[in-house]
């Protein structure tokens, strides 16, 4: 249908202003947060929030990065690396079965498998801890994998199950006469040709895995198995909390997120929009 | 040993679906073979059949003197070309082509050697490095037919292998098909096609497939023999009407009695014409159906002996030659494919000549009278 030239006037005009106070919303924050980092404690208190630093301090990084953030890093980045790549393996290979495998139950399966996604992590929270405990690896950063690749796979099974849907059936038929079985034609054919739906999966769950908070809190207590959104809390205090430390800690955690997302953010996109149009 | 015999082979799917439908075929050592049909009649299911995509209901089939319905695709000795290409799209044109001997674990001397070959023969020697999608659509056609080449098949397949290219594309790569044929006479080669004019400008041999309302018939063989046979000498109204472009003109008849001549027939209009087959089973009486081809329909000045009369409703020039077309008597109009202009316009009456050779007659289940003159 043809809008009319008031209403296509009133969208160049609204859209631009709309998009402008989103970005207000989502930078702002952002800002406030880098700006702080480089305060002293004192200087914090003593100046309005929005007031910049008097000189881009480094102490607080110096503060932060003496202390146990790196071993919180390590962590992170071990726990995440190999739960993401538990993930895309899984999930890939699920998915492959699920679009290209015919076999009974295979819509229900999937069907199970999806409905993964509306369970909510807290109601799972006392069996997994008990499970943990049980198993022997309550306060070890292995404790999170499990429960961090299991809730991921849902999603990542969903996106790579449309994205393989999308692959032409021909490919397949032609590796056949090639030779390959069906072990061949996954990791031959359709490993490779997922690539941008498995680098949309690890960059989602990545993202989720990094700022993962819920399961690193109840499964790792020690210093040396936390991952890094618990290493806010060295320094909130009971009584008081070193704000521009904290913001320090968050700035840097959400660095390599930002790196990655400014990186990745066409395959994100792209990758959520697998199998919602055609062609 | 190239041939190909399939025996009794039927295939459904699901219960009430048959898509081939009893289908009893040999293809000779180094045959071109042509599976030709209209849209679902099944040629490319019964081509996946061979090549081992898809398992047949019931019946053999059989590659040389081995019976493979147990054997896997890769195990056929068969290469398949596929309509879309299916190149695989992250690898090199070099590797698409070697993909399957590395998997047949070929030395790579071996496959190097094989490969430049194919390339030479195809001539895309100076794309072996580039990506499929740097690739036209007449240069991955070429690839995917290397892609077969290298695996010195005893059959080659090929699904519809030009409807994706543009019309001059199309009869180039028909004429290298054609090429590749004479290059490798050995193997035999099957070739599926709704496109009438590749089926007659490949085959040695066409495969008609039924399609239609009729689902007796539907995936069962209508007709197999050499293009010309198929043409001058269709065994059912079904491959009267299929082959030929404008397709058969059919006019209604009534068989009045066997002649020395053929079958003496009685037209709607009152036109008598005399068919040279054999009526003899038919009672006087009988209802059939006359089939001419419009470039058989040739204008006389007057109405004389196995002519009909008929107003034109339409004339269409195409300089060459035109499209007359006649009133009367028929559901649709009978069209007569004359030289230039054709002499006469829209709301003349023509008078045209149906050669009696060139007629054919069909009984009232269709089945065409066997002709007294073979060709």
């Amino acid at each position: 249908m043809a809008s009319s030239p008031v209403s296509r006037a009133t969208g160049r005009v609204a859209v631009p202003v709309l998009g402008l106070i989103w970005l207000a919303v989502t930078t702002v924050p952002f800002l406030f947060m880098v700006m702080t980092s480089f305060k002293t404690q004192q200087e914090s208190f003593s100046s309005s929030v929005w007031t910049l630093p008097e000189a881009f301090n480094l102490v607080n990084y110096i503060d932060v990065l003496s202390g146990s953030f790196l071993t919180y890093l390590k962590n992170s980045v071990m726990v995440v690396a190999i739960s993401v790549l538990l993930v895309m393996l899984i999930a890939s290979m699920a998915a492959y079965a699920f679009a290209r495998i015919r076999f009974r139950f295979n819509e229900a399966l999937f069907g199970l498998i999806v409905a993964g996604m509306i369970v909510p992590i807290h109601i799972t929270l006392v069996p997994i801890y008990l499970m943990t405990r049980h198993m022997g690896l309550y306060d070890s950063p292995f404790a999170l994998i499990g429960p961090y690749v299991a809730t991921s796979l849902p999603i990542s099974v969903f996106i790579l199950t449309e994205f393989m849907r999308q692959i032409p059936k021909e490919l397949e038929e032609a590796a056949r006469l090639d030779g390959c079985g069906p072990f061949t034609i996954y990791f031959k054919i359709f490993l490779p040709l997922s690539g941008p739906g498995l680098s949309t999966v690890a960059i989602y769950n990545g993202i989720m895995m990094w700022n993962e908070f819920i399961f690193a809190y109840v499964l790792t207590s020690s210093t040396s198995t936390r991952t890094l959104p618990m290493a806010v809390w060295d320094f909130q205090g009971q009584y008081a909390s070193n704000i521009p430390a904290i913001l320090t800690v968050v700035t840097l955690t959400s660095l390599p997120l930002i790196v990655a997302y400014a990186f990745g953010q066409e395959k994100i996109v792209n990758g959520m929009m697998a199998g919602s149009l055609k062609g | 040993m190239t041939s190909i015999t399939l025996s009794g082979v039927n295939k459904s799917f699901g219960a009430n679906f048959p898509v081939i439908r009893g289908v009893d075929l040999t293809i000779d050592d180094g045959e071109f073979c042509v599976f030709l049909g209209p849209s679902g009649c099944g040629k490319s299911t019964l081509l996946r059949m061979v090549a081992g995509l898809e398992t047949a209901y019931s019946g053999e089939i059989r590659i040389g003197d081995r019976v493979v319905d147990k054997v896997e695709p890769a195990d056929r000795q068969v290469a398949m070309v596929f309509q879309n290409y299916a190149l695989y799209p992250h690898m090199s044109v070099y590797d698409n082509m070697a993909f399957g001997l590395r998997q047949a674990k070929t030395p790579k001397d071996e496959i190097e050697r094989r490969v430049k070959e194919a390339a030479r023969i195809l001539q895309i020697e100076p794309l072996l490095d580039r990506m499929p999608k740097a690739l036209s659509g007449g240069q991955r056609q070429r690839v995917a037919i290397g892609r077969a080449i290298v695996r010195q098949p005893k059959v080659f397949l090929f699904d519809e292998p030009l409807s994706n290219l543009d019309a001059a594309l199309r009869v180039h790569m028909r004429s290298e098909i054609a090429t590749l044929h004479r290059n490798f006479p050995a193997a035999s080669m099957i070739y599926v096609t709704h496109d009438q004019t590749e089926a007659m400008a490949l085959a040695d041999k066409i495969v008609l497939l039924h399609a239609g309302k009729d689902m007796l018939k539907h995936g069962s063989i209508a007709q197999v023999g050499k293009p010309l046979d198929l043409y001058h000498r269709p065994r059912n109204l079904f491959v009267a009407g299929f082959l030929g472009s404008p397709t058969m003109n059919f006019l209604p008849a009534t068989f009045v009695g066997q002649e020395t001549g053929g079958a003496h027939v009685t037209l709607k209009g009152g036109e008598e014409l005399v068919v040279p087959v054999d009526g003899s089973q038919l009672a006087a009486g009988a209802p059939v159906t006359l089939g001419v081809r419009p470039e058989h329909l040739a204008p006389v000045p007057v109405p004389a002996i196995q002519t009909l009369t008929r107003k034109v409703s339409a004339v269409e020039h195409f300089g060459e030659y035109s499209f007359v077309y006649l009133d009367g008597g028929t559901p649709a109009p009978l069209i007569a494919k004359v030289a230039g202009d054709g002499g006469v316009k829209a709301g003349d009456s023509a008078t045209f000549v149906a050669p009696a050779d060139c007629c054919h007659l069909f009984d009232a289940d269709g089945i065409a009278l066997n002709h007294l003159n073979s060709l």
